[in-house]
């Protein structure tokens, strides 16, 4: 069993594991990098909609901010999209 | 069915691959994607057509009873307008930044639509094509700030509230067309990536269609939605100090 093992680890090079640590690394941005963008977002559509049921007549300006305060928190959650990418696709 | 997952994973493959030429002018070299150029053309001509096609069902005297185009158009620039209106401090501004903006969001709404249609690719999905458009934005910005209010009162707001701030407001400069351009190009790109993987790996009948609706048409259209009132808010802030 030891034997096999040993057999098997000798086979591995420093390409495989800089090709593994690639993959994990782009997983880890993209599954940490989410978390911040997804609760700031979700709080923005939430207060919006508060804002919303409680003076339906604004509904069109404040539908507008929210959009654009998402889009502006997003950006971090693209940042790391980006070097996800670049982690994939790139290096 | 495997047939069908052999013949798309050629699709997997040309994923990220560019076809770059490259020019010698001047002494210096120019490289450009040539796919890229060529879908923007694509876009350009579509909008041109769009525009000459419409205006066919205009009459020329306003006074007679509008035909259905025409009444259609004028209540969607109506909305246009009032939409400016209502972003922008100053009338005077919103009317003037009226055909930049529209132009910017038609060109935009159309590249990420582009992408939709098999054998064509989003122009978006090219960072040089976004921060060519986030760039043109932001020396407009620049240039409305110093016209508006005069290059002095430009020149200070880089110095206020305090001058040890002018690192911190030289990097918000930088920083705003960056942003710009890496939220739409990101967007594109993460969506034809996700429809392309999903498509060869997974799925290659009946899912593909309703992602490209969604990442394609519903995300293209926000993102482009995003993209001009972005440039609205930067211009408006700009000007407005």
């Amino acid at each position: 069993m030891l034997q096999e093992a040993q057999t098997v680890a000798s086979g591995i090079s420093g390409a495989h594991i800089a090709e593994a640590a690639k993959y994990i690394a782009a997983g880890l941005c993209m599954g940490i990098g989410a978390i911040g963008p997804a609760i700031g977002e979700g709080l923005a559509a939430a207060h919006a909609l508060d804002g919303m049921a409680r003076q339906p007549e604004m509904q069109g300006a404040l539908l507008r901010t929210m959009v654009l305060g998402q889009a502006i928190s997003e950006t971090t959650g693209i940042y790391s999209l980006l070097i996800a990418i670049v982690l994939l696709f790139v290096i | 069915m495997g047939e069908i997952f052999r013949q798309l994973s050629g699709l997997l493959e040309h994923l990220g691959e560019k076809r770059i030429a490259v020019v010698h002018l001047f002494g210096a070299e120019i490289r450009f994607d040539v796919m890229a150029i060529l879908m923007s053309w694509v876009v350009i001509i579509l909008l041109v057509l769009l525009a000459l096609w419409l205006r066919r069902g205009l009459r020329r005297p306003v006074e007679e009873k509008p035909t259905r185009t025409q009444a259609a158009l004028d209540g969607l620039i109506d909305l246009l307008k009032t939409q400016l209106a209502d972003n922008f401090a100053s009338e005077r501004l919103a009317i003037m930044m009226f055909p930049f903006i529209s132009t910017l969001f038609l060109y935009v709404l159309l590249c990420n639509w582009l992408g939709v249609f098999p054998y064509m690719m989003s122009p978006t999905q090219d960072i040089n094509v976004t921060f060519g458009l986030a760039l043109m934005v932001a020396v407009m910005s620049h240039v409305l700030a110093a016209r508006f209010n005069g290059v002095r009162k430009w020149l200070k707001s880089f110095v206020e509230p305090y001058p040890f701030m002018l690192p911190i407001n030289l990097v918000g400069v930088i920083a705003n067309p960056l942003s710009h351009a890496f939220r739409l190009f990101g967007n594109i790109l993460a969506g034809t990536i996700l429809v392309t993987v999903i498509m060869v790996k997974f799925a290659p009948i009946f899912i593909p269609p309703v992602l490209n609706i969604f990442f394609g048409l519903f995300f293209g259209g926000i993102q482009a939605f995003v993209f001009a009132i972005l440039a609205v808010a930067y211009i408006n802030v700009a000007v407005e100090g």
